[in-house]
């Protein structure tokens, strides 16, 4: 890499009066950095002009001389063109350039459209990198719902409305409904239940299963690449090549937040930063030897709190399948299903779910402070081990009772009566989000600044804050089955969520005290929305499509066996028109078949064997490579240390003063007799020795004149 | 999208563009942040190369700036004459070489440079004792700033020359994902 100020010599300290006491004039070193400079231009001419220009932006080096070498560039790319063909050397760079101007302009007009942009400027400048990561996370959502709801509402809900449009269900409107889901809503569009297949009685060519099929098959496939896309190169950015240990070096040179601008928040990173100093320092003082009895003490106490959440966990569990089973057996004996107050205690499901939802993980943090951990890293990775799974047991006894005992105990739609279920715990979630929020911040900032001043301000809590993101979009992504337009219901409450959070975290936070590894946390989150959150959502709903049978009497699978009966039915359609037997044979040979699926299986895991011993051996060449490294420095040190005697002995009289400039380098080599000589290794000297004298370039200029002047001699 | 700008002629619109990260309304934004420091000294016209340099107290008063601890070093950096004082080109590479869209080589490139306080071209001790002081105000003890400054020597010299060249800092910036996220100022 060039180094910025090389090409300019009047930055050389010493100026002409020092070049000239070791036998160069300013000219050589200037003819030398220009033949460098011209190697440079040559390099960039080949390039083709968009990966010019990039390297010309990656140039190290001031604006001028940037300016100075893409004129260059230029200059001799245009006299090159001259030689050739003028008219369509012509046309076609006027095509490039006009192709480059658009490309600049749909960018620039792509940042102008980028939603909450100042906001988040805002956000990172006050409070730091990983607070803003989960505002980041939440508008990541907000995609993945936008485009949920967009690909539902054009494939499934229009042509359902265009075929609909004469009818209007008969229960009036009341304000009830927007939060218990049912009533008004149980007959239109919101749920499955409001989608009848059209082919068979009227005219409208629209097949409504394979319609409602597909769409949502292909947006969860497509959810599902993109996370995996995501949560790889997170992964690949993050982990593989990051050092696992937290070094001072790191905390040093690497930590600090350039982007933070808030005077008070800086004075508080620097407090948090000397703290942690501290604290790694005295842990590289203090030993680690524990006694046994101390071990095992703190052995109990882990499998006790982890026993006792467990517990806690599985309560929670079997109180609210009771609470199912419950709901289930009022409906059974329900006189009439309108009434307000009945529907009105089918809230109450939801609100126990999100109760222990909040309640639990904050006795989770309790017990965390029961049990002492010597990373607090490890600390934070079991708190959100321990609150995933609370989150993920309570959604698979929920699943568990709807596939069981909805399917069968429910006299009228039972899809719908789940996407009802859980249209109710997206919305009570958002309340108890708003509760949280206030009590969780609001509150705990007047305990503690005007009650009990010694708690103080509490920092945003990301990690309570992101799982349950996951939750909810969990919750939403079951639902897409049962009730499309759920995503809609999600993106408003995203929408909302992201003021009030931005809100309360400007009044009653304060920027957090660790600087956590925030890009190590972002990857498990990915992780995490990817493994039990979209894998769990996606098990569900392949199942109820695969085996369960759909209601008789509503939606667009009636009379069906199973819903995925309707492709095997339009296979067989199409079995019949013989320009589509590739089709038919590739679903009969290769999605029905599980012979395909276990060759598939086998080769993956081929392959991954060959990946992994891949990565084995290039964990051995980085660690011979650093060996390398090292034993390059060693060499570099002594070929200079060489030069600089020989430079030495052949230029005595000019070199009275700079004789104690070099520094001399200490090395005790075990092996190597060739550097027996012992060179000391003394602190850099304090004073300003003039640096070119121990560059390498300048070394390797002189003795290069030197060589030409001894060869003249001959 | 028509010329509708008299700052700039196109040619010089066209190399600002090739040189930085910047589009160019935000080239034109950043001027005016430029010219609104001083608007007495810089002209509103560029077309005929002024020779402009905003002195360093002005740009160290920058709302972006004026809070970080590195503030005079990242100026002097950029700066054509090493003290601070900036003409417009210098500003626009400095905001470019910070800007999110900057890659990682090139900024660890300048992040070395700025935590080379004497400008060896290597992170000697004393640069380090310089950088940990500005980032504690003063407050550890000398024992301590000592046994930190060992520390990162030991953990991330390579060749074990006893100092930080720029191949040991940016194999250190390799393995800290963090840095391009915390090496940013936005503007």
């Amino acid at each position: 890499m060039r180094r910025r100020g090389t090409l300019k010599t009047g930055l050389l300290p010493g100026g002409n009066v020092a070049l000239e006491k070791i036998g160069l004039t300013e000219e050589d070193v200037r003819d030398e950095i220009m033949s460098e400079e011209q190697d440079l231009v040559k390099e960039l001419v080949t390039m083709s002009t968009r990966e010019c220009i990039q390297a010309i932006r990656d140039l190290p080096m001031c604006m001028e001389d940037k300016k100075n070498i893409r004129n260059q560039v230029l200059a001799s790319k245009s006299s090159k063109k001259g030689f050739l063909l003028t008219c369509s050397a012509d046309c076609s760079e006027q095509i490039s350039l006009s192709l480059r101007r658009c490309g600049v302009g749909l960018s620039s007009a792509r940042q102008a459209v980028r939603l909450w942009q100042g906001t988040m400027k805002e956000i990172g400048g006050r409070f730091g990198t990983s607070v803003l990561s989960y505002f980041s996370f939440l508008k990541w959502l907000l995609m993945f719902n936008t485009i949920s709801f967009l690909v539902n509402f054009g494939f499934i809900t229009i042509p359902q409305l265009v075929q609909t449009s004469g009818r209007s269900p008969d229960v009036r409107f009341t304000g009830l409904e927007l939060i218990t889901g049912a009533g008004y809503f149980n007959q239109t569009v919101m749920y499955y239940g409001g989608y009848i297949n059209g082919t068979k009685d009227s005219d409208f060519k629209y097949n409504m299963q394979l319609a409602y099929f597909f769409t949502i098959a292909a947006y969860l496939v497509l959810c599902g690449v993109s996370l995996i896309y995501s949560m790889a190169r997170s992964f690949r950015r993050n982990f593989v090549l990051s050092d696992l240990s937290s070094g001072s070096a790191w905390r040093l040179l690497c930590s600090w937040d350039f982007s933070m601008v808030n005077e008070r928040a800086v004075r508080q990173r620097k407090n948090n930063l000397r703290v942690q100093l501290k604290e790694s320092l005295s842990e590289m003082m203090q030993t680690n030897f524990l006694p046994v009895s101390e071990r095992m003490k703190q052995l109990g106490i882990h499998l006790c709190t982890w026993v006792v959440s467990a517990g806690l966990a599985a309560g929670s569990c079997a109180a609210i399948y009771y609470l199912c089973q419950y709901n289930l057996q009022q409906i059974k004996v329900s006189q009439n299903p309108g009434n307000l107050k009945e529907e009105a205690s089918t809230l109450l499901l939801p609100f126990v779910v999100s109760l222990f939802n909040l309640v639990i993980p904050l006795l989770y943090s309790l017990l965390s402070k029961v049990e002492n951990y010597s990373n607090p890293r490890f600390q934070i990775y079991v708190i959100i081990l321990r609150n995933v799974f609370l989150k993920m047991s309570i959604l698979s006894i929920l699943c568990f009772h709807w596939v069981n005992n909805v399917t069968t105990n429910v006299p009228m739609c039972w899809e719908s009566y789940v996407g009802q279920d859980l249209y109710r715990l997206v919305i009570v979630n958002f309340f108890f989000s708003i509760f949280g929020s206030f009590f969780g911040e609001f509150l705990r900032r007047i305990i503690g600044t005007r009650c009990m001043p010694s708690i103080g301000i509490p920092e945003f809590d990301i990690a309570t804050n992101v799982l349950d993101l996951i939750y909810a979009q969990t919750l939403t992504w079951i639902g897409i089955y049962f009730s499309p337009l759920l995503p809609l219901i999600q993106m408003i409450k995203l929408f909302l969520l992201f003021y009030l959070k931005k809100v309360s975290l400007n009044r009653n936070c304060q920027p957090p005290r660790r600087s956590g590894r925030a890009a190590q946390m972002q990857t498990i989150y990915i992780a995490l929305l990817f493994f039990p959150s979209f894998v769990g959502a996606l098990s569900l709903v392949a199942y109820t499509v695969w085996c369960l049978t759909p209601s008789d009497s509503c939606g667009p699978f009636q009379g069906l066996n199973t819903t995925f009966e309707a492709v095997s039915l339009w296979m067989e359609d199409t079995a019949i028109i013989s320009e589509f037997s590739w089709a038919v044979w590739i679903y009969s040979h290769m999605i029905k078949s599980e012979l395909f699926f276990f060759l598939l299986a086998l080769i993956f895991l081929v392959l991954i064997y060959f990946f992994w011993q891949i990565t084995q051996g290039r964990k051995m060449l980085i660690i011979l490579l650093k060996e390398q490294i090292i034993n390059e420095g060693k060499d570099k040190a002594f070929l200079l240390e060489k030069l600089r005697t020989f430079q030495n002995l052949s230029l005595v009289p000019y070199h009275a003063e700079n004789v104690h400039g070099p520094q001399y380098f200490e090395r005790t080599y075990q092996t190597e007799s060739d550097y027996s000589e012992g060179y000391q290794r003394g602190a850099c000297p304090e004073e300003d020795t003039p640096p070119f004298a121990s560059s390498a370039l300048m070394q390797a200029m002189m003795a290069r004149r030197q060589a030409e002047e001894e060869d003249e001699e001959y | 999208m028509g010329n509708k700008q008299t700052i700039f002629t196109p040619q010089q619109l066209d190399a600002y563009q090739d040189c930085t990260f910047f589009t160019r309304k935000e080239i034109l934004r950043l001027f005016y942040r430029y010219h609104n420091l001083a608007p007495q000294l810089v002209p509103l016209d560029y077309t005929s190369k002024p020779d402009v340099k905003l002195p360093y107290e002005l740009i160290g008063s920058m709302p972006e700036l004026k809070d970080n601890p590195f503030r005079q070093r990242i100026a002097q950096v950029f700066s054509e004459d090493g003290e601070g004082n900036m003409t417009l080109d210098d500003f626009l590479d400095m905001f470019s070489a910070l800007s999110e869209m900057a890659p990682r080589d090139l900024k660890a490139y300048y992040a070395f440079k700025i935590y080379d306080f004497n400008d060896d071209d290597y992170i000697c001790k004393s640069d380090l004792e310089k950088t940990l002081n500005k980032l504690t105000r003063n407050e550890l003890t000398e024992d301590e700033v000592r046994m930190v400054c060992e520390k990162v020597i030991d953990e991330s010299d390579l060749d074990n020359d006893g100092r930080l060249s720029l191949e040991d800092f940016q194999h250190m910036i390799v393995r800290a994902p963090d840095f391009l996220s915390t090496f940013h100022i936005r503007i």
